[in-house]
């Protein structure tokens, strides 16, 4: 292990640790990969296109709710007359079939509902998965049973029932998007909830983990401290994901009625109507669809963007603040070899102490843990 | 969602019948006609025919199902005393004897109905069918474990309102005699001339009591007509259905019955479906559905295609889809706000949410667009193609709301194209440039069937549909508009509260009638009548478009029923 | 009591809690949530007489409390009801009887389980190889052109809605390049060929949409665990890649892979409703929504018991994993 660990000392990489405080690394980090700089402006763009809906379509001249019987051939079913599904200067994307109204600003609008629904759940339920799942997993043993028992519950509980219950006790006055926002968030949590308890039920088996409580570290530092940035990974990547499944869970809800009330359009809801003009007026589909698939790209992109400009180690792996020209020739040759070499030394003090954003902890724990890294796992 | 599904099963829609060829034997020359399609050649007795549907035939119990002139995979198990002429067409809404010898012999005053039995009538076991199995039949769904039908033997009936059915009740319907086993007698404690036409429905199937088994005859129930449930799986789910070698045509000019077999298929998705009958596929060449109507998507599609648009048939059925106003609600207590919203209300954008003018027809009567209800086309409110704001405003101000209006919207959740946002958001649409401001309120489906049905909760303005127990103006207009038909504490479907002596008056009058044309004529006068009050806003009346497999052959379309007669079709 | 033995005992607990705590909550729900159970039971036309009677048979009117007792009583000890014209048992453990069909619950579950089972399993099959196949490449190979496109594939099937992915599957391929029938059920007792392609698009269907969750969350721990320190000592010993990849990289996956997996077969065996109704599977999910609809208690009841089971069952097995994949973590 030993030689090993001066083997790659002697490959020449610079152990030197970026300057600057945890944040400004983490944007600089960020900024260095350009597939999660194209999304992120990809993102910014869906979410001002959101918010902007009342201006872009006061441009166009049209609004989601005015119907245009004109423009639809009521004898074949409602289909729209004109090419393409009536794409003219006056509807930029065409209009819906059976109704007439200008498909632009229904996904326009659209976006404000499916996007500020989608993000919002996603948000609680991030927030009552982590916790869930830490308190699970760090908890004693009925402490344990009893929160994954509480998930399971909710995990087994059907949306229509959940739906039910809720249309029962909320009074119709309470905002519609909010509490559907919330109604996803206090529903769907328990996948995150299993995830996170499972991964902390490996890391906190880790060593520095186990050197942290030895210090004396109280459970919620630990979690912390030690813990959520080992959760990030998989945290950030499945909330990327929750986005468009909260999407279409807004549309069943509104298929039970506790979805937005019509007639405010929402790519779930148009979604589901369109599923059967896939033939007849295809670009009735495709659009939310294709809308739908660009924002869950552009979002999972720029979470591996997050996930990646979290970790430390990332920045050897970017080539960030080391400034030596001589890795990146080292990397045409045996690119994971230097990588992991250049990243080493630097990790020996990270893995003691995942939060490198904090650099002052940094010296205490690389005392601890490196008396630990001398046994192989 | 999808596509209009078919109406709710419990409605009075079942499938359609496809009206009958005229007379055909095995094989034999058809009566080729425009409604119905399904190739130029003969149809020849043999096959599997199988049935797509998206709902299952669930409670196939003669005491419990609600039909519409005894169903349609039902009206091939479950014989009646009269049936449904199938023919296409209007010729199709007539009752014929179907095990009677003919529709029925009243009493001076429709009190009382003889039937005599035809001679030779068996069950799928060989014993013979007598007045007493008819008798039984009908006690039986008296039961409260048999629950489910239509009212009227309840009503009707002399002393039926107490009877609690056989299970309870040893001494039997006094109102129904059974002179001999061919004979049988019904005592009406009012006139009704339409009673034929109740005859229909399965109720009056003959049942024989030694093979009653409760609520377990719904697995096998005695067959007395060309075909017998050989396997009912998951309440309907899957049904089978073989010859029944004790039928004969001798007994019944109405059935063909070609096929050999019958698969009925349940739980399928609507769009599937069309999609399988579409392509037509193995065995789906042969497949028929009795629940899946084309909707405006698959409309499209289907009308650029020759090929298959000549599969399609066209269909109509007794049935008004409206707006119904609460008058006891403010402000539809006043009848000049709900004049001028009858003015305003654009029916196109409606007919358009229901699917275009293909699968709607605009309405501005009550009475369904057929000639055996008495329709007369009267439009008492004008709105013209789309709405007549002008006269809508007019009568606001003159009602007192001279800077418009703002009203609230019942509907319900369930995309079923009756009640559903897509048809409410419509009229809201609708009514917009009159001045009239809706509000819309979503109800869950069984929440919002409780409000609109209970007089105590019934909302002001909402989202109604009614179907024809049976093609006349009575089944029609009573429910809805018959004073002494206010259900104070349980399901009323009067929902504008109409209590007018001179409308009961006139509808006692026209049940004493049993000439069925005379009696259609003064129906259609009364809805004319009624419809001056405004209580509902007519919307549109259904058209069933189906697609039929490429093998099938002799396709039937009554307008009793509006759809395909499964007891028509031949798939050689 | 620790080890295997323990794990056992204390699940089993907890399992009867949490189907008993399931089985209240839908009691509850159903208690508080508008409709006329009976009207909707008895039919549309029914008088009010009419009503009160069907009120009457199926203990509507009673108290929650009552009516929850009784439920237990069939459980524990099972149930007499009338035909009509006979009067019959259903033994225990029983679940009720449906208000609309009087059948009984627990046999329409044994009808409507294999049908489900069939639908999870073999779909799980295929997202667990198409979903962690597909990470492992985004972290091993990351950038190739398959890759790229499996990625791409695993996106677009979390992003559109399973009816759209099934209807559209179905029309391309089983009526315009007619490569397949249109899917019909057939039991795996009957024909296990004709099961198996019956359900192949269903499968394909609910795999696709699944898939991209395995397929991120592989990726995303394998590169985590590939940065670590004991990754490069390998590396420095000559250890393989292939085996690098194989063995290590994707043990740090496994954690968030069991326990997601874990959690969507058990929902799936009753949430999968929209593959089951696009499908025409006759399965637990389908009941379940049209009982919710026509308020058939105790199926509902019967049928989110059934759901609650698998999860719970799925979760067990899955701690059992954790412990078996990394040998630190302790058995809960």
């Amino acid at each position: 292990m030993s030689e090993a660990l001066v083997a790659s000392q002697a490959a020449g990489t610079d152990i030197s640790v970026p300057a600057g405080s945890g944040a400004r690394q983490f944007w600089r980090r960020l900024r260095a990969q350009r597939a999660a700089l194209v999304a992120a402006v990809v993102v910014a763009l869906l979410v001002l296109v959101a918010l902007a809906a009342p201006l872009l379509t006061a441009i166009e001249g049209q609004d989601p709710f005015t119907y245009h019987p004109s423009l639809i051939d009521s004898a074949r079913g409602g289909v729209p007359t004109g090419s393409f599904g009536g794409i003219t200067g006056g509807h930029w994307l065409g209009v819906e079939p059976q109704t007439g109204r200008d498909l632009f600003a229904r996904l326009a609008y659209g976006a404000r509902v499916s996007l500020g629904v989608a993000l919002g759940a996603t948000v609680v339920q991030v927030t009552i998965g982590v916790v869930i799942g830490v308190a699970a997993a760090l908890g004693s043993r009925w402490v344990d049973q009893l929160l994954s028992r509480i998930t399971d519950i909710i995990v087994a509980m059907p949306l229509m029932i959940m739906s039910l219950a809720l249309l029962a006790i909320v009074p119709s006055s309470f905002p519609r998007p909010l509490l559907v926002a919330l109604v996803i968030g206090l529903i769907a949590w328990g996948n995150i909830a299993k995830i996170v308890r499972a991964q902390t039920l490996t890391l906190k088996e880790l060593d520095y983990v186990s050197a942290a409580r030895l210090s004396g570290w109280g459970t919620w530092r630990i979690a912390r401290r030690e813990l959520l940035p080992g959760l990030a990974a998989p945290v950030i990547t499945y909330a990327a994901l929750l986005v468009p499944i909260n999407i279409s869970t807004e549309a069943a809800l509104s298929f039970l009625g506790v979805g937005v009330k019509p007639p405010t359009p929402s790519w779930g809801q148009m979604l589901t109507a369109a599923d059967v003009w896939y033939q007849a007026a295809p670009q009735y589909l495709l659009l939310p669809a294709g809308a739908l698939f660009v924002t869950v790209l552009a979002l999972t992109v720029l979470g591996d963007g997050i996930r990646t400009a979290l970790d430390p180690r990332a920045a050897s792996r970017l080539r960030i603040g080391t400034g030596r020209k001589r890795e990146a020739k080292a990397d045409a040759s045996g690119k994971k070899v230097a990588v992991d070499a250049s990243g080493k030394n630097f990790a020996a003090d990270a893995d003691s102490g995942r939060s490198t954003l904090d650099p002052s902890i940094k010296t205490i724990k690389s005392a601890d843990a490196n008396g630990e890294k001398e046994d192989p796992a | 969602m999808r596509q209009p599904s078919v109406i709710a099963r419990r409605v009075a829609v079942a499938s359609v019948s496809l009206a009958v060829a005229a007379g055909a034997a095995a094989c034999g020359p058809k009566d080729n006609d425009a409604k119905g399609s399904g190739g130029n050649s003969t149809p020849h007795k043999g096959g599997t025919l199988t049935v797509l549907n998206s709902q299952p035939q669930e409670d196939f119990d003669p005491a419990r199902l609600y039909t519409s002139g005894g169903g349609n995979v039902p009206s091939l198990v479950f014989r009646t005393l009269t049936t449904r002429n199938r023919e296409n067409g209007a010729a199709g809404a007539k009752v014929v004897p179907d095990l009677a010898t003919d529709t029925g012999r009243p009493n001076k005053d429709a009190t009382v109905w003889t039937y005599t039995l035809k001679k030779g009538l068996k069950y799928e076991d060989g014993t013979a069918i007598t007045s007493a199995d008819i008798k039984y039949g009908i006690e039986r769904s008296f039961a409260a474990e048999l629950s489910g039908g239509a009212p009227y033997l309840r009503d009707w009936l002399v002393g039926a309102a107490d009877y609690q059915g056989p299970y309870k009740d040893k001494k039997g319907l006094s109102a129904i005699e059974t002179p001999d086993s061919r004979t049988i007698v019904f005592h009406l404690n009012k006139p009704e001339g339409e009673f034929p036409y109740l005859a229909t429905q399965t109720q009056f199937t003959p049942v024989p009591k030694a093979k009653d088994t409760g609520t377990k005859y719904e697995q096998h129930p005695i067959s007395s007509g060309p075909y017998k449930v050989v396997s009912n799986q998951n309440d309907g789910e899957t049904i089978v259905l073989e010859r029944n070698t004790y039928w004969s045509t001798a007994t019944d000019a109405e059935r063909k019955a070609y096929p050999d077999k019958i698969d009925v298929k349940s739980g399928l998705d609507s769009s599937v479906i069309n999609q399988r009958l579409s392509s037509s596929q193995g065995a789906d060449a042969a497949a028929v559905t009795t629940d899946t109507n084309l909707g405006p998507a698959e409309l499209a599609k289907v009308s650029g295609d020759k090929e298959l648009a000549a599969r399609v048939g066209t269909g109509h059925f007794g049935y008004t889809n409206y707006i119904a106003f609460n008058p006891k609600v403010a402000p539809f207590n006043n009848v000049k706000v709900r004049q001028a919203i009858s003015y305003a209300i654009d029916r196109s954008s409606v007919v358009n949410a229901a699917g275009g003018s293909s699968l709607a027809e605009a309405a501005t009567t009550f009475l369904p667009n057929q000639k055996s209800f008495g329709y007369d086309p009267y439009d008492l409110f004008p709105a013209g193609a789309s709405g007549n704001a002008a006269k809508a405003k007019e009568l606001l101000k003159e009602a007192g709301y001279p800077k418009g209006i703002t009203v609230t919207l019942t509907h319900s959740n369930d995309k079923d194209f009756e009640t559903s946002p897509e048809i409410a958001t419509a009229i809201q649409d609708a009514l917009k440039k009159a001045g009239i401001t809706v509000k819309l309120q979503g109800l869950e489906i069984n929440d919002y069937k409780d409000k609109i049905h209970s007089v105590k909760t019934e909302p002001g303005f909402f989202l109604a549909h009614w179907g024809a127990d049976w093609p006349s103006g009575g089944p029609f207009l009573a429910p809805i508009f018959d004073g002494r038909q206010i259900v104070k504490d349980g399901a009323n479907f009067n929902t504008g509260l109409l209590n007018d002596k001179s409308v009961n008056a006139e509808i006692d009058s026209i049940n004493k009638l049993t000439n069925l044309d005379e009696a259609a004529k003064r129906w259609g006068a009364l809805d004319k009548k009624i419809g001056e009050q405004a209580l509902t806003v007519p919307l549109f009346h259904p058209v069933y478009k189906r697609l039929v497999g490429k093998d099938i052959k002799n396709v039937v379309i009554s307008d009793w029923t509006g759809v395909l007669d499964i007891s028509q079709v031949a798939v050689k | 009591m620790s080890g295997f033995g323990g794990f056992v005992l204390r699940r089993g607990i907890g399992t009867v809690i949490t189907l008993l705590a399931i089985s209240v909550i839908v009691y509850v729900v159903f208690f508080v949530t508008p409709g006329n159970v009976a009207q909707i039971t008895c039919g549309p036309r029914c008088s009010p007489e009419q009503v009160h009677q069907v009120a009457q048979q199926l203990r509507l009117d009673d108290p929650l409390y009552l009516r929850y007792w009784h439920f237990l009583q069939g459980i524990l000890v099972g149930q007499d009801y009338s035909t009509g014209t006979s009067v019959e048992h259903c033994s225990a453990p029983c679940l009720g009887l449906s208000y609309q069909g009087d059948q009984q619950v627990t046999q329409l579950i044994l009808a409507k389980l294999p049908v489900s089972l069939s639908l999870v399993f073999g779909a799980m099959v295929l997202w667990l190889i198409f979903g962690v196949g597909t990470g492992v490449l985004s972290a091993w190979r990351r950038g190739r052109f398959t890759e790229r496109l499996l990625t791409g594939i695993t996106l677009a099937g979390v992003a559109t809605p399973v009816f759209v992915i099934g209807l559209v599957l179905m029309i391309v391929v089983c009526g315009q390049l007619q490569l397949l029938p249109f899917p019909q059920y057939v039991s795996l007792t009957d024909d296990p060929e004709q099961w198996a392609w019956n359900l192949l698009l269903p499968w394909l269907s609910l795999a696709l949409i699944e898939a991209a969750a395995f397929a991120r969350l592989t990726r995303a721990s394998m590169l985590e665990t590939l940065a670590e320190d004991h990754i490069r000592t390998f590396r420095a010993y000559g250890v393989g890649e292939r085996s690098i990849i194989g063995r290590h990289a994707l043990r740090g996956a496994f954690a968030p892979i069991i326990a997601l997996n874990a959690n969507n077969v058990g929902s799936a065996v009753g949430g999968a409703v929209l593959t089951e109704t696009l499908f025409g599977l006759p399965g637990i999910g389908q009941e379940l929504v049209h009982a919710v609809n026509v308020v058939d208690l105790p199926v509902v009841v019967g049928m989110v018991l059934v759901i609650g089971f698998f999860v719970v069952i799925a979760n067990a097995v899955a701690d059992v994993l954790y412990a078996v994949a990394d040998r630190r973590v302790v058995l809960a």
